[in-house]
């Protein structure tokens, strides 16, 4: 490494602010990042990126995939539960009879049975699978202990790392994003755009996107002329520069058809919304797909209530799974049908699978041991199970797959180099992901 | 022909040259002046000096000649770069030639034919550390790299020495053929290495690892030698664009001897772009006038060399001096030669001194009486009068409720509204910032009493207070010395193990009421993280704490708050500093070291005695900063050196007051008296979508960082369309409506909304642009006054201040 090009270890990271200024002049930002410091000078494979988008579903509070993909039929009954596997257009995938719509589909993603790790808590295994960084907090307690370094997200990883490629931003996250889904010390210029409402209520509209509806066209141009007239031509540096370029981008954003048309759902056919499921993560998977159309590099999907600790299988038929399994299977389909597919990675995760043994509230408690994972599109060849568990679905018995190896995958897949380095507000060197390894069994075809 | 004309003013060129070197014969300089070679792998870096017109040094190491005198044989070489290395025992003369002129300087070698045992702690991991092995982004990570897993920065030699030798089934060392070893194998990318090619087979390092291989690859006997002190030479350097030095760094033992060890440390510089340094310590200027800190690293002791690039502009006419601020701020600027920013108008300065204070715009009231007032001493009432506002009080207790961590959902909403109020009433009545600190750090008694005890019940460990007070009060950021020896600052892991150890005695019980409460209980010493043994508790670079053990949070504050304290009024004032500024004269704010040094250092020097004087006294030093012509400069011109004011985005909570203001219609805050402002706001959690998208802190740290600083696109959304922003901007009772109904003129209506907004009057052409969007007739006015502010509200000179 030649001295004077990038910031290193010990000496003081550049503010962002200062990283700003650095960072040109009449880009936006996302477009136009310095440069930080590469310590491997090799890329981790050099090869073509396959996805240029990635749709995130994250079933919070932990799926009970035992339920949904991975089902143990010859478990005894406290085990493996009410529900028979069906089988799958994959001879010999079979899956639970709640998710008979993906089953049809089998055939365009992938099941990863041995997704493992080992930290059983929500806001800290979701702060594990969305930053790959493992909590310095107790669970629960996030603001408790006080940490000089709260971690990315990946969707603010990827919208530093590849920027947007469309007139919508790079990184969206609905309807209720985590704070694990944040930008940590990256700050708010990597921070999700968020889209303060649920695209499942009918009154649904995007935040801050249109001007007020009572406001005649006539003074809305007045008012933008106005602006114009008193404020100065934006600057070439310091954080005018960087305010005037975001100002200009939420112009666009406001402005631009094709952008707000992205959000706008109404435009789908009622069919499609109704394939998708009139669900929250149904309207959500749609309009992802519509973000990603229009150029987002990265949508994540908060969908809650997964944490079924108590009577567990009424909601989890009735609802969690049915919506589950509408969603994703409309989502791939439409992706599919649009020849979208293969450049668009879909992930449906959550921070956990739950205990294989029923517990005596007639539901299933946390179990980070085994959670399965589908994966879709994206360069991840379809059709197929990738690892399997024990007799009782307690532990992976091959191939398993940790978080750092599970976002190597999707960074590797996305082409961006996972051990790039970047420095923390303390100063230390961290690569995007730590350890871990890209999971060749799920690209090799 | 061409050739010969040419040539004759090369031949006129060399002649005065000639003249020149013996005209005087001590032209170059070379240090050092005697060299010394101790060790088959010892190096020493021969620096040559060529002193010009001006009365500089200028750096002729590379262009030098060197040869070997005194012996048939040489017994040491030395190579292009002025680096001298042993070859056999004895003693010569190396002779320096350079320009024409000659120096001779005596070198002796030995230690080679029966080296000293090579030491693993004091020299092969320094070696792995130089080449880059064990940093964080190699095998330094937490877990290695390949396989291979080093200690960061060598901290634990016992751990690396099984790496070496035991680990990856003994194969990373040849006994039988030290150089077949995948040690080595790897490091010279003789087989694949992912990290390339670190050591050269020709270098000090490759034969000092041969050599450590063939003498059995031994972990040490004994601990290694003391760390010594770190020298660098020159310890300051003023120099020009483009310019190269060869820097020397000697190691200091304990007995006084010194030992060159420039290729062996490691070099960083804390601004490349001003001045840096490559692996064997050549400084190289770049082009960006100001300055730069090189820093030496070697064994865990650290030295730096001060770089100043000046820029261009010299002999500017110092603005006047209205207190030592500017004084010592011309003088740096000077020396930078960078010129001061004129002053800033009335108009400005108010605006700027009401929104760092007290978080607050000023009225279109306040602002108008401001500018027509004719005494000569308006500024200072005016920073009289922000000082003695309420609005000072509650917007010092929110900043500060952030760095304490008062989170409601930590505390409880008792035990953060005890907090605040206890916050707020300390700033109300200026409490000298080190009876603040010592109630801080040595607070008991319930969390729900007016204390300031709640900071200390959320932190779970010893480690974590140690580290939280540390950084709050004393700008020493040593959370890195928890895992590892501080990569650019003296503290080991002993001395974060002995820090700790000072907040041991935090006792918590819950009270009767539910509430929780603080206790103190014995202290008792923390074991040293690596090696298990206790460290007797003592604050950095203090004394041990050998006092009651009952009341050792009391002993640290008061060793904290003393005078001689060289961190505690120093950090206070940079705080300061940085909320007028926009950035600390140490930045960032909390990480005081030698290895980040200030950009005044006689200011910071000057302020922190003068605050300490003061008796810490938080307003005096306030209305210090806002006189001074430094801070009263104009805007736009912002810049590390304080060469003008800075533009910076508003706090979350400022910008919302203000927004709120400008428009006339308060905030409605869920269960809080109407008309509260957002910087009064006790509740971190209070939902508001405008708070968080401008970057409110969920108070999760103690690093003022947290605070969100950079703009989002989001923002500028929600300022554009938001309906709670044009709800207000339409409201019955807000500003464009009441304004519409007076019987003022279209030219008066926008001098109203300038004044309300921006606290100035408008230029020509912005009152014409204003005024001619309100036209006649009670809904035509008003339409064009919301129309008006919502335009101002979206500019740049809003949403900033400056």
């Amino acid at each position: 490494m030649e001295p004077g090009d990038i910031a290193r270890p010990g000496m003081v990271a550049p503010s962002r602010r200062r990283m700003l200024r650095l960072g040109g002049t009449g880009l936006i930002p996302w477009l136009s990042l310095p440069g930080l410091m590469r310590m491997r000078a090799e890329a981790s494979t050099g090869a073509e990126p396959k996805a240029k988008s990635c749709i995130f579903l994250y079933l919070q509070g932990g799926p009970s995939t035992i339920d949904m993909w991975d089902l143990k039929p010859e478990a005894p009954a406290e085990i493996r539960g009410p529900y028979k596997p069906i089988a799958t257009s994959v001879p010999g995938t079979m899956v639970g009879e709640h998710c008979h719509r993906s089953a049809r589909i089998a055939d365009k993603f992938t099941i990863l049975r041995s997704h493992s790790h080992n930290d059983n808590g929500h806001t800290t295994g979701s702060h594990y699978v969305w930053t790959g960084q493992r909590a310095a907090f107790a669970d629960g307690a996030n603001s408790r202990v006080p940490v000089n370094e709260v971690y990315p997200s990946i969707g603010s990883v990827i919208s530093r790392e590849l920027g947007g490629r469309g007139g919508v931003p790079p990184y969206v996250n609905m309807p209720h994003p985590l704070t694990a889904g944040g930008p940590g010390f990256y700050g708010a210029e990597h921070a999700p755009f968020v889209i303060e409402s649920d695209p499942v209520q009918p009154d649904f509209e995007v935040k801050d996107l249109k001007p007020d509806g009572s406001l005649p066209e006539s003074r809305r141009r007045r008012r933008l002329e106005l602006l114009g007239k008193i404020q100065p031509a934006i600057p070439l540096a310091g954080l005018p520069a960087t305010l005037g370029t975001y100002q200009e981008k939420a112009r666009e954003l406001v402005s631009s058809p094709a952008a707000r048309q992205a959000f706008d759902l109404s435009r789908e056919k009622d069919s499609t919304r109704d394939a998708y499921g009139r669900t929250s993560l149904g309207q959500c998977s749609l309009l992802a797909r519509r973000l990603v159309e229009a150029g987002c590099r990265f949508v994540g999907v908060d969908h809650g209530s997964w944490d079924t600790h108590f009577t567990c299988f009424p909601s989890l038929e009735k609802d969690l799974m049915p919506h589950a399994d509408m969603a994703f299977s409309a989502l791939v389909s439409d992706l599919a049908d649009r020849g979208m597919l293969s450049e668009t990675l879909v992930v449906m995760m959550g921070e956990m699978g739950r205990t294989p043994r029923i517990n005596k509230q007639a539901g299933r408690d946390h179990w980070s041991m085994t959670q399965s994972v589908l994966l879709a599109g994206g360069g991840i060849p379809p059709g197929r199970v990738v690892g399997a568990t024990d007799k009782t679905c307690s532990y992976p018995t091959s191939d398993p797959v940790g978080i750092s190896d599970l976002l190597r995958t999707i960074f590797h897949l996305m082409g961006v180099d996972a051990d790039k380095v970047y420095l923390t507000p303390l100063g230390r060197p961290v690569s995007i992901v730590s350890g871990g390894r890209v999971v060749e069994k799920l690209l090799a075809g | 022909m061409t050739n010969q004309r040419s040539r004759m003013p090369l031949l006129l060129a060399m002649a005065l040259a000639h003249l020149l070197v013996t005209g005087a014969r001590a032209e170059i300089a070379v240090f050092p002046s005697a060299i010394d070679l101790n060790g088959p792998e010892s190096t020493v870096q021969v620096v040559v000096l060529r002193k010009g017109k001006d009365g500089r040094g200028a750096d002729v190491t590379r262009a030098a000649r060197f040869r070997i005198e005194g012996t048939a044989a040489p017994i040491a070489r030395i190579d292009s770069t002025g680096l001298a290395s042993p070859v056999s025992e004895g003693t010569a003369t190396i002779v320096v030639g350079e320009g024409g002129e000659e120096a001779r300087v005596p070198v002796r070698v030995s230690g080679v034919v029966k080296p000293v045992p090579v030491s693993f702690a004091g020299q092969v991991i320094p070696a792995l550390s130089k080449a880059g092995c064990s940093s964080g982004g190699c095998h330094g990570k937490a877990e290695g790299q390949n396989g291979f897993k080093l200690s960061v920065f060598g901290f634990d030699p016992a751990a690396d020495h099984r790496a070496i030798v035991a680990e990856g089934r003994g194969r990373r060392i040849s006994h039988g053929d030290p150089r077949a070893s995948l040690l080595l194998l790897k490091a010279t990318a003789a087989v694949a290495h992912g990290g390339g090619r670190k050591i050269r087979e020709d270098s000090w390092p490759y034969r000092l690892l041969v050599r450590w291989i063939a003498e059995g690859a031994r972990t040490d006997s004994a601990e290694p030698f003391e760390t010594a002190r770190l020298v660098v030479d020159p310890p300051g350097l003023r120099v020009v664009p483009g310019e190269k030095r060869q820097l020397r760094v000697e190691a200091v033992m304990p007995d006084g001897s010194r030992r060159c060890v420039t290729s062996e440390a490691e070099f960083e510089s804390n601004a490349p772009n001003i001045a840096g340094a490559d692996s064997r310590g050549l400084m190289m200027a770049g082009s960006l006038p100001g300055e730069a800190a090189i820093l030496a690293r070697h064994m865990g002791a650290v030295a730096v060399c001060r770089v100043t690039l000046p820029g261009k502009e010299s002999g500017f006419p110092r603005p006047p001096e209205r207190n030592f601020i500017d004084t010592l701020t011309w003088n740096r600027l000077e020396e930078l030669g960078i010129r001061p920013a004129g002053e800033a108008d009335d108009a400005a300065f108010m605006r700027r001194a009401w929104l760092d204070t007290a978080g607050t715009l000023p009225s279109a009231r306040e602002a108008r009486a401001f500018l027509a007032d004719k005494d000569p001493a308006k500024r200072a009432r005016l920073a009289d009068r922000i000082l003695a506002s309420p609005e000072y009080a509650d917007y010092q207790a929110m900043l500060w409720a952030d760095l304490l961590r008062v989170d409601r959902d930590a505390l409880k909403a008792q035990g953060a509204v005890a907090m605040w109020r206890w916050l707020r009433s300390a700033f109300a009545a200026n409490m000298p910032y080190d009876r603040f600190a010592r109630e801080v750090v040595s607070a008991r008694g319930s969390v729900a009493g007016d204390s300031p005890a709640g900071f200390l019940r959320v932190l779970d460990k010893p480690e974590v207070v140690a580290r939280s007070v540390s950084q709050l009060f004393l700008g020493v950021r040593i959370e890195c010395a928890q895992c590892h020896h501080h990569p650019s600052e003296k503290w080991g892991q002993d001395d974060y193990a002995a820090l700790a150890g000072c907040f041991t005695g935090l006792g918590r019980k819950v009270m009767p009421d539910g509430s929780e409460a603080l206790l103190s209980e014995a202290a008792k010493d923390i074991n040293h993280p690596r090696t298990g043994k206790p460290v007797k508790a003592r604050p950095p670079g203090g004394p041990p704490l050998e006092g009651d053990p009952l009341l050792r949070r009391e002993e640290f504050a008061a060793w904290m708050t003393a005078p001689a304290n060289p961190f505690f009024a120093k950090a206070a004032v940079n705080r300061v500093w940085a909320r007028y500024f926009g950035r600390g004269l140490v930045d960032p704010v909390d990480d005081l070291r030698t290895t980040n040094p200030s950009a005044n250092d006689e200011l910071l020097e000057a302020l922190a005695r003068r605050f300490r004087e003061s008796g810490h006294d938080l307003k005096a030093l306030a209305k210090l900063v806002m006189m001074s012509r430094v801070y009263q400069s104009a805007p736009g011109a912002g810049g590390a050196n304080f060469e003008g004011a800075a533009h910076r985005l508003l706090p979350a909570e400022v910008l919302l007051d203000a927004v709120c203001q400008a428009t006339g219609v308060p905030e409605d805050f869920n269960g809080l008296p109407a008309g509260t402002r957002a910087i009064r706001l006790w509740d971190n959690r209070m939902p508001s979508y405008f708070l968080q998208v401008f970057g409110r802190p969920v108070r999760a740290t103690v690093c003022s960082c947290e605070r969100g600083d950079a703009p989002s696109i989001s923002q500028a959304l929600h300022l554009m369309n938001a309906p709670e922003i044009n709800a207000k901007l339409r409201s019955a009772g807000g500003t464009a409506a009441r304004l519409a109904k007076t019987g003022l003129s279209p030219d008066e209506l926008a001098d109203e909304i300038y004044l309300a907004c921006l606290s100035r009057f408008p230029t020509e052409e912005e009152r014409r642009a204003v005024a001619g969007l309100v036209g006649e007739g009670a809904t035509a006015r008003r339409e064009g006054l919301e129309d008006a502010l919502w335009a101002i509200l979206n500019t740049r000179e809003f949403i900033c201040n400056h």
